[in-house]
């Protein structure tokens, strides 16, 4: 497909784009050009991307830096001028009307006013748009009733019908089945034989090759390098996402590992995950990486309860166990802290110390139920000095805590369950780098002290510094368990994206 | 062959089977009063069923619409009482005035109580149950203080309104077809239609069926909400008249707990409290259902005190069916959902 | 749970109510001289202790995020379940103990929708309501229960021996006191209002979510059943219309207490507040010889404005914000005040 020549203005051009939240740097003074009908991937390390898409539909506004549609310098301040200038996002989970038919929600959102609804004409303009995608479906049916694939086709119907020039797809493909990825493709060529600037978003190395013109590599919010495809190989890819030299400073001790703690034999569930097998001792922390969508925290909340497998064993401290409860998993000594910190992981109008207490308050109890107040709070106080959580007093909501000090209080609340397995996701995401080495420095204790550890995280040289063995997945499949010593930001990478690579 | 065959095969939406259970229900119960009833089935029974329900439909139209878009208006009782009060009021003190006038004057009032609510829940965002929990009692105060310790009694009343639950308008065989039914009809034809035809309409499902993507979309969502109250409140409006016409005496109790029959129809005829889902059609159903029961309870000797009892019951069973149904049915339609399917309970919403 | 700082304190929603609730005072001491006489306060709490009987579990149940519309429906089942019972000859204490039963099984049907179930409470609530009232004129049709012994009736209406208040506000006054400990002290108490703030959190934190509600539900059933069993002996007469559209004033007085319609916030001192407040106000409406249907209508008008003018405020603030302030600042601003649902991979 024609690509930049000096004629050609760009669709959508960043030039400079920074936004930084409390404590992280999401994005900085990014830049590239989406051109018409060209396929320009994206692959990232790191956490930019959201923030990205977020700034170029309207729901944040940058720091610095200009956004120009064809040439022009445009401010986007909300969705609907976003979508005036054309710009259109599907997302992982696709934004339809489920109770409305196929149809209406691609035209629901155009203004027509007081005109009757011909339905005759509604079906046959929506098969019309459709039939331009090369999609096939029933414009009747509900859009419940459709398949994520269906829906996401439906989505994109729906940009096209509002002249949508650029077309953001932010990992388009991650709950598709290969059939269904090929019928998005041949969609993506149609979009793309129309003149629409496609941005595509994916971790699945092997996609981006098939479908990309160009490729540009983020790595921790910085551009790294954008190209043709025909000039990046998967390897060079790699090396550009992870680029930087490992940190010497994570605290790893040498830990002599004790008995078995926790032995997973072929865990599965449904279309989530298969075949898991893996097991966990004393003192030992066992990483689990994988790219977006590997389902990782599926397996977790199989683990503690919330989402139990179909199929599988598991033991735990020897035994044979059937978890089924969050309140099982805790009573064996099982603790989750979860990936989002807001949602699942605190209650954010309440207190440091009702936080804390939550998951241990009937250890807070007087005979008569009720809550011994000064021991809560000196608890608190205690993990406020243990893990040096700064906060102008422990009665704050924890709403108010920058994100390192929330998610030390989360870490705080499990480990006054005393647990033997703690199994962490995504513990240092979204924090910044001083909170993030002291909660490494707390796993590590953790470890002396002969707890087991599970480390789900994305950030490769964390997995790598701070784990005895990692297990990658892939899609709800474990593709290696590699050991410390063999585990290199290469080989786990390539193993993430399903890459063969020699493993012990 | 499952349902879900069934309907995947004939091209329906769930709205429409439904409907179609209803209906056939109240054929079944129909069909069960016809053998236990002498003579259930003569136009004296569609008329003595048609004048309690007829009310009750105009209503539930309007009240479907606030429905299909995640809110409720608890206030139309007090409204149907209000403005039955105030035209019957008007028409005692001016015999003359003129029919035409009257009706406008309930279907004006109503339409001021209705953007009364509109505005405070679409513009203060005020959540529609606290709303029209206090506009039921602040209207009905209005009643109330207007009245003045008087009521409305039908000798006072013109005699063309005291006559208007008898006239005829069609005539088929036994069946006669009354002036308040057929205004009930005429009422059901519209709104179904509109609710089909105009795309404005189309949108009050898209506001039930997901708030958060309508916002995104450019859906005037605020707009639609408000103006789906003033036509509820216009449309109790009418109800008012009708009440008035129906039961001539009119007390300042009168209309008491109507909302919640209301309610019950428009629940029974498969329009669900969450949004997005439901049809004008429904809510007939759903109040012919009701009057059905009621009338052949009655016919049969029973105690008249069933009837409340058995409406609670007959909510309860739809409310439970509705959401066994669609999870079930939801899971043998799609396949390959790697999303977790959510029920309809988890939606957030501004109703509880 | 929240700290009351002095700062804090002062801007809450407790404090505002006191002022209300003082301003009140004053104007009904201006109305009427007889206004703050003990026997006169004492009345006026009488006249509607079921009303705040139930108010106490109603203020648990709307912290949790739900509704129960069907408490009046419920008391008014009971009551003529009682009537009943004791007319056909069955001893008093027997009839009361099978009154408090029902109002339990009514609790607990409701609860096993909603906590098992999943089914919304709004509508579950509803068809109680419809269904139990209908319940009631099943048993009792249009007719009434009246001659309950001398005894019983005294325990509804007179003072216990040598103290100036009623039997009645002693068990009220001892119900609040219960309430306020497991609200504000206990365990479950946190558990209600964790629950009502963020169902998922605590879940994943090991709070058994489904017991919460079912327990909340069958409690409403049982405290429902109490004030039937109060209602007969301060009244005297049952029928199957007993506490009819009781709930719009119970909830209404829950809300004013600053309980949010959402969930999650909410003190029983302000609810508390509230049932002096409002029933000093009706109280006061009644002296000026308003009647009792206007006086209703003006507490829905303070149920509104109890929401609509924070609302205001809030957009208020924004725009003026937005005027003053950086788009940044702004941003932050409305970061800070809504909890906003962030992407899981940067949170702000």
């Amino acid at each position: 497909m024609k690509l930049e020549n000096s004629e050609t203005v760009p669709t959508l051009e960043i030039k400079g784009i920074s936004k930084r939240f409390a404590g992280t740097q999401a994005l900085d003074k990014v830049s590239f050009a989406l051109y018409p009908g060209e396929v320009h991937a994206l692959l990232e390390n790191g956490a930019g991307k959201s923030t990205l898409i977020k700034i170029v539909t309207g729901m944040y506004r940058p720091d610095e830096g200009e956004i120009l549609i064809e040439g022009r310098p445009v401010q986007i301040d909300n969705a609907v001028q976003a979508q005036k200038l054309g710009i259109a996002a599907i997302y992982q989970e696709p934004r339809i009307f489920p109770d409305l038919n196929v149809a209406e929600n691609i035209f629901i959102a155009h203004g027509n006013r007081g005109n009757l609804l011909r339905w005759r004409k509604l079906y046959a303009d929506a098969e019309a748009v459709l039939d331009q995608l090369g999609v096939k479906l029933d414009v009747r049916s509900p859009a419940r009733d459709l398949t994520l694939a269906m829906q996401q086709s439906v989505e994109i119907a729906k940009a096209i019908s509002l002249n949508a020039r650029v077309l953001i797809m932010d990992e388009p493909t991650a709950s598709l089945s290969a059939h269904e990825v090929e019928q998005l493709f041949a969609l993506v060529n149609a979009l793309r034989n129309h003149g629409v600037a496609i941005l595509f978003i994916s971790h699945r190395i092997e996609e981006v090759f098939k479908i990309a013109d160009r490729v540009t590599i983020f790595r921790d919010g910085k551009w790294i390098s954008t190209a043709p495809v025909s000039r990046v190989t998967p390897e060079s890819a790699i090396r550009d996402m992870v680029g930087r030299t490992l940190d010497t400073l994570f605290p790893k001790h040498d830990v002599a590992l004790g008995e078995t703690l926790l032995s997973v034999k072929n865990l599965s569930k449904g279309d989530a995950f298969s075949g898991i097998t893996l097991e966990i001792k004393r003192g030992e922390i066992v990483g689990f990486a994988g790219l977006v969508g590997a389902r990782r925290t599926d397996v977790a909340l199989a683990l503690f309860g919330i989402a139990p497998a179909d199929s599988g064993e598991v033991q735990f401290k020897g035994q044979p166990r059937k978890i089924t409860s969050p309140e099982q998993a805790m009573a064996l000594g099982i603790a989750y802290v979860p990936e989002d910190r807001h949602e699942q992981g605190l209650v954010l109008p309440m207190s440091i110390i009702a936080n804390i207490s939550l998951p241990t308050l009937s250890q807070f109890l007087t005979r008569f139920g009720l809550i011994k107040r000064q021991q809560e709070t000196d608890t608190a106080e205690d993990y406020r000095k243990r893990l040096s959580i700064r906060t102008s007093g422990l009665s704050l909501e924890v709403g108010k805590l920058s994100g390192g000090n929330q998610q030390k209080v989360v870490i705080s609340k499990w480990l006054n369950a005393k647990p033997a397995l703690l199994i962490l996701d995504e513990p240092t995401r979204g924090i910044d780098v001083g909170a993030k080495a002291e909660v490494h420095n707390i796993i590590s204790e953790l470890a002396t002290q002969g707890i087991g550890i599970m480390l789900i995280s994305s950030d490769l040289p964390e997995v790598l510094g701070m784990c005895d063995r990692i297990v990658v997945m892939r899609e709800g499949r474990q593709m290696a368990i590699i050991s410390r010593q063999e585990a290199t930001q290469e080989t786990v990478m390539a193993a993430a994206m399903g890459q063969m690579v020699e493993t012990t | 062959m499952n349902i879900s065959s069934f309907i995947r095969r004939s091209n329906m939406r769930i709205e429409q089977l439904r409907e179609l259970a209803l209906l056939f229900i109240i054929i079944l119960i129909v069909l069960f009063f016809g053998s236990q009833i002498p003579r259930y089935f003569t136009g004296t029974t569609f008329e003595r069923v048609g004048v309690n329900v007829s009310i009750i439909v105009v209503v539930a139209v309007g009240m479907t619409l606030v429905v299909l878009t995640r809110n409720i208006d608890l206030s139309v009782g007090s409204t149907v009482g209000l403005i039955a009060f105030v035209v019957g009021q008007q028409l005692s003190d001016h015999h003359n005035l003129s029919p035409v006038l009257a009706v406008l004057l309930a279907i004006g009032i109503g339409t001021l109580l209705g953007m009364l609510n509109g505005l405070i829940v679409a513009f203060g965002k005020v959540p529609a149950i606290v709303t029209t929990l206090g506009t039921l009692a602040i209207y009905r105060g209005l009643l109330f203080a207007y009245a003045n310790s008087t009521s409305i009694h039908t000798q006072n009343l013109p005699g063309w309104i005291i006559d208007l639950p008898r006239v005829k308008v069609l005539t088929i065989g036994d069946l006669n077809i009354t002036f308040l039914v057929a205004t009930a009809i005429v009422i059901v034809v519209i709104f179904q239609l509109a609710l089909i035809y105009l795309p404005s309409a189309r949108r009050l499902y898209a506001i039930g069926s997901d708030p958060e993507t309508a916002l995104t979309s450019g859906i005037p969502q605020r707009r639609l909400v408000f103006f789906a109250f003033t036509i509820c409140g216009a449309l109790a409006g009418l109800g008012g008249f009708m009440y008035l016409a129906q039961i001539g005496t009119i007390t300042t109790v009168a209309a008491q707990g109507l909302e919640l029959e209301v309610v019950a129809a428009v629940v029974l005829g498969g329009v669900s409290t969450l949004g997005g889902t439901g049809r004008v059609i429904g809510a007939l159903l759903g109040a012919v259902l009701v009057g059905i029961i009621e009338q052949g309870l009655v016919r049969m000797q029973f105690n008249e005190f069933w009837k409340q009892a058995i409406e609670g019951l007959a909510i309860l069973i739809a409310v439970v069916s509705d959401s066994a149904l669609r999870t079930r049915l939801r899971i043998s339609l799609s396949h390959n959902q790697a999303m977790p399917i959510s029920t309809e309970t988890e939606k957030a919403g501004p109703t509880l | 749970m929240k700290a009351i700082t002095r700062a804090n304190w002062l801007k809450s929603w407790e404090f505002l109510l006191f002022v209300v609730f003082v301003g009140v005072i004053i104007l009904n001491v201006s109305l009427s001289p007889f206004f703050l006489g003990l026997d006169n306060l004492v009345n006026v709490l009488q006249l509607s202790v079921e009303t705040i009987m139930i108010g106490l579990i109603m203020t648990l149940i709307i912290i949790n995020g739900e509704i129960d519309l069907s408490v009046a429906a419920v008391m008014g089942l009971c009551a003529t379940a009682f009537g009943l019972l004791y007319q056909n000859g069955t001893p008093l204490p027997l009839a009361a103990l099978l009154t408090l039963g029902l109002g339990l099984l009514c609790g607990a049907f409701n609860g096993l929708w909603i906590a098992y179930m999943g089914l919304p409470s709004l509508v579950v609530t509803l068809a109680g309501l419809v269904g139990y009232r209908g319940l009631a004129y099943v048993l009792l049709e249009d007719k009434s229960v009246t001659n309950f012994p001398d005894e019983f009736s005294a325990l509804g209406q007179h003072n216990l021996p040598g103290l100036p208040i009623p039997a009645t506000l002693i068990l009220f006054a001892f119900l609040f006191i219960i309430f306020f400990i497991v609200l504000h002290y206990s365990a479950f108490g946190r558990y209600v209002y964790v629950v009502g703030n963020n169902k998922t959190a605590a879940r994943f934190a090991g709070v058994n979510v489904r017991r919460v509600k079912m327990i909340l539900f069958t409690v409403s059933g049982f405290m429902s059943a109490l004030a039937a069993l109060v209602y007969a002996a301060r009244v005297g007469t049952v029928r199957p219309n007993v506490a009819n559209g009781l709930e719009l004033d119970i909830i209404t007085i829950v809300l004013l207490g600053g309980v949010s319609i959402f969930g999650g916030s909410g003190t029983l001192i302000g609810v508390g507040l509230s049932m002096l407040t409002v029933l000093s106000f009706r109280n006061g409406m009644t002296l000026a010889n308003i009647s009792g249907s206007v006086q209703t209508s003006v507490i829905g008008v303070l149920l509104i404005l109890s929401v609509l003018l924070p609302n205001l405020f809030q957009e208020v603030q924004t725009r003026w914000r937005q005027r003053h302030y950086s788009e940044q600042q702004v941003q932050a601003g409305k970061e800070r005040d809504v909890e906003t649902k962030q992407p899981s991979d940067v949170t702000p």
